[in-house]
């Protein structure tokens, strides 16, 4: 492995903490979703990096699961999103304020 | 053997107790006959045990755990050596003829029946204080006796002054009592046992420095003062006359007051390792005893010139006590105990044949016609001056020969000039009530007092059989007393040891000027108020600054109001109230003020805005791994 692992751990928090921003502080929908997805890739680099490091594979497998379940949430939120958006007319998330 | 006599001396006035509280309210004359009686199997047993014991040589000691902390176990028990059985026949004695002598004074009163409960109750917590084997022990019924006192000092609860009277007893006997009880719980930290037997046993050690000791004997001693009214927190007393008539002659002469010179007595060897403090107990003695004797030479009341001379008395026995005098101590509270004791019952009949406390009053009334009290109240003033062959002139004697026996004369100076100033104002009183004449001062008030001697002279109020009886036995107590002197002494001086009893010099010169002084005295008086030409104004009422100073009690009441007024109130309180408001209240309101703004700043997350839900989210969740990682 070049890359040593806490070099991956670091790119995967500051991809996360990338995440957790985007999603906090953005006020539309969408982009609270782009968040999401980043912060999953986030996890997704990390779990890749640990099973180089621990020589596993379940890693690589949870890697691909979290690619599925993100390509399933994109399409359900953005459907959702298409339907709130034809209903009020906004993507803001503080709407109901 | 003797223990169950002393327990059963100890618990009879507490059945009576209960029983007169719980059951007999409404029967007035079954309560006094239950009170009596258990006061009169106290008395026998006291009795009973004082001959049992009359030859001993070690205290009978019996004692069961109470309860036990850590290494410190605290008995509960009886202790009888010569001085706790001298009293107790002292107390038995005295409250079953005092009480026997209420059964006529308080007959019609409507809190017949609560003033025997509360006469048992003093009873009681008197004699088991007397018997008590340990500090503790002693101090719990030491604040039952002041308990007691306060209820029977405010026993008319309906006079303002009395129940004033009342509370100004328990709040001062208080402060002496705080300081008793930082002495004991000094004794126990650094003797780590509060026996009496073995504090009294205690010399100086690594644990108790001989400053310990000082500052121990100094704060019991505080007790004492409250205790026996001795300067400081001498002002009670004298108030305390708003109870009946009896209970003054029972609080002055054998419970309350005797409880402070007890106490002194009690722990004489443990006083005696410290000169410092025995001197400065010497020194509070003699302030007491010659601040009391001029109070009573300008008092009108009959009852106030006995408490004054009760002040001054229990004066002598600290001063006796202090110059290293046990015997001289503890024999003058005996005799002091009788003849006070009479004296106030003889006050007790002419106050309630002539219903007033004026002795101008009193002589008006031809108070002189009662032919037993006059008589009785002669023999007890005599004794109480100080002239033989009275049982006073014998105790005063011993205590007269320690003081001469120091060092320094002055207290020898200031106890005789207490002896010429007791013989003054006792006689002053005597020949006022034998020789009355209209004074200068009543003018005013003659025609009333005329018709109210007419009055009497028409319908003489007779003397209940149950009032006289106690005066008369009384009386001959008094005169036999004094000659039982060396017995007594050999009894007391049977346990301790041989250098602390050593009495000095018998009959020596200090006793023929104490005789002198105390003739001059009554001489004074008589030339005062006794002649038919005298116009019975004192030396001291004739000169208006002494005079206002004498009546005002030297302005103790006026230095301690004061003191409240504007130390305690506008000072300290005022600080507390300032601390409470501005600290207290202050940072409580604060904390809700806070706690009410955080949550309206909180209260946003309800709104519905999702976003500030994931920051809460993200927040938790960063402190939880921080939690897991430095945890």
């Amino acid at each position: 492995m070049i890359v040593p692992f806490s070099h991956v751990m670091i790119l995967s928090g500051i991809v996360f903490l990338m995440g957790v921003f985007c999603a906090v502080a953005r006020r539309n929908l969408i982009m609270i979703l782009l968040g999401l997805e980043i912060m999953l890739n986030a996890a997704s680099i990390a779990f890749v990096g640990g099973s180089l490091h621990f020589h596993l594979m379940e890693g690589q497998v949870f890697a691909l699961f979290i690619i599925a379940a993100a390509a399933a949430e994109v399409s359900v939120g953005l459907a959702l999103f298409v339907c709130v958006y034809r209903r009020t007319g906004s993507l803001d998330p503080g709407i109901g304020e | 053997m003797s223990v169950n006599a002393a327990v059963l001396a100890a618990i009879a006035p507490l059945m009576a107790f209960f029983v007169t509280l719980i059951l007999t309210r409404k029967r007035p004359w079954l309560s006094a006959g239950i009170s009596v009686g258990a006061v009169s199997i106290s008395t026998v047993c006291a009795v009973f045990l004082l001959f049992r014991h009359w030859e001993m040589t070690e205290p009978v000691l019996y004692t069961s755990t109470w309860m036990v902390s850590g290494a410190i176990s605290i008995p509960l028990g009886i202790m009888l050596d010569p001085l706790s059985l001298l009293m107790l026949v002292i107390v038995g004695g005295i409250c079953l003829l005092v009480q026997i002598y209420s059964i006529g004074y308080m007959e019609g009163d409507p809190g017949f029946s609560r003033y025997f409960t509360f006469m048992s109750l003093f009873a009681w917590a008197m004699i088991t204080m007397t018997i008590s084997p340990t500090m503790l022990q002693l101090y719990v019924f030491w604040e039952l006796v002041g308990l007691s006192s306060y209820l029977l000092i405010g026993f008319w609860y309906e006079k303002f002054s009395a129940g004033q009277a009342g509370k100004k007893a328990f709040v001062m006997t208080r402060l002496g009592d705080v300081a008793f009880l930082i002495g004991i719980l000094l004794v126990l930290v650094h003797a780590g046992n509060l026996n009496i037997v073995e504090i009294n046993s205690l010399g100086p050690s690594e644990t108790m420095s001989p400053l310990i000791i000082t500052l121990a004997v100094l704060l019991i001693f505080g007790g004492i003062i409250g205790k026996s009214a001795q300067f400081p927190l001498l002002t009670w007393l004298p108030d305390a006359m708003e109870g009946p008539t009896p209970v003054s002659a029972l609080l002055h002469s054998a419970t309350m007051v005797a409880a402070g010179v007890f106490l002194f007595a009690r722990l004489f060897p443990f006083f005696s390792l410290t000169p410092t403090a025995m001197a400065l107990c010497l020194a509070i003695g003699t302030v007491s005893m010659l601040l009391a004797s001029t109070m009573a030479m300008v008092s009108r009341d009959i009852k106030q010139v006995w408490a004054y001379s009760t002040i001054s008395q229990l004066g002598y026995m600290i001063m006796g006590l202090a110059a290293g005098g046990y015997v001289a101590g503890v024999f003058h509270l005996t005799t002091h105990a009788v003849f006070k004791a009479l004296l106030f019952l003889c006050s007790g009949v002419f106050i309630h044949a002539l219903h007033t406390n004026d002795m101008f009053d009193i002589a008006k009334s031809s108070g002189r016609r009662m032919k037993i009290p006059v008589i009785c109240l002669i023999i007890a003033g005599a004794a109480l001056a100080g002239l033989p062959p009275f049982s006073g002139f014998f105790s005063k004697e011993l205590i007269l020969a320690k003081l001469a026996a120091l060092d320094n004369p002055i207290w020898l100076i200031f106890a005789l000039a207490g002896v010429f100033l007791t013989a003054y104002y006792t006689f002053r009183l005597i020949f006022i009530i034998l020789f009355p004449k209209p004074g200068p001062s009543d003018a005013d008030s003659t025609s009333i007092a005329a018709d109210e001697a007419e009055r009497h002279d028409v319908k003489p109020h007779p003397i209940r059989q149950t009032m006289a009886t106690p005066l008369i036995i009384l009386a001959a107590i008094t005169l036999v007393l004094g000659f039982f002197e060396d017995p007594v002494e050999r009894f007391l001086s049977a346990t301790v040891t041989e250098s602390l009893s050593a009495s000095g010099m018998h009959h020596g010169w200090p006793a023929f000027m104490a005789l002198g002084l105390s003739v001059a005295g009554v001489l004074l008086a008589l030339i005062e108020f006794g002649l038919p030409k005298s116009r019975q104004i004192g030396f001291a009422e004739r000169m208006p600054f002494v005079y206002n100073l004498f009546s005002k009690r030297w302005y103790i009441d006026h230095v301690y109001r004061y003191f409240i007024d504007y130390v305690i109130d506008r000072g300290v309180a005022k600080i507390c109230a300032r601390n409470d408001k501005k600290v207290i209240d202050k940072s409580i309101d604060t904390f809700c003020d806070g706690i009410v703004e955080s949550s309206r700043f909180l209260s946003f997350l309800h709104a519905g805005m999702i976003q500030y839900r994931l920051i809460v989210v993200f927040a938790t969740l960063f402190f939880l791994s921080l939690y897991l990682l430095l945890g």
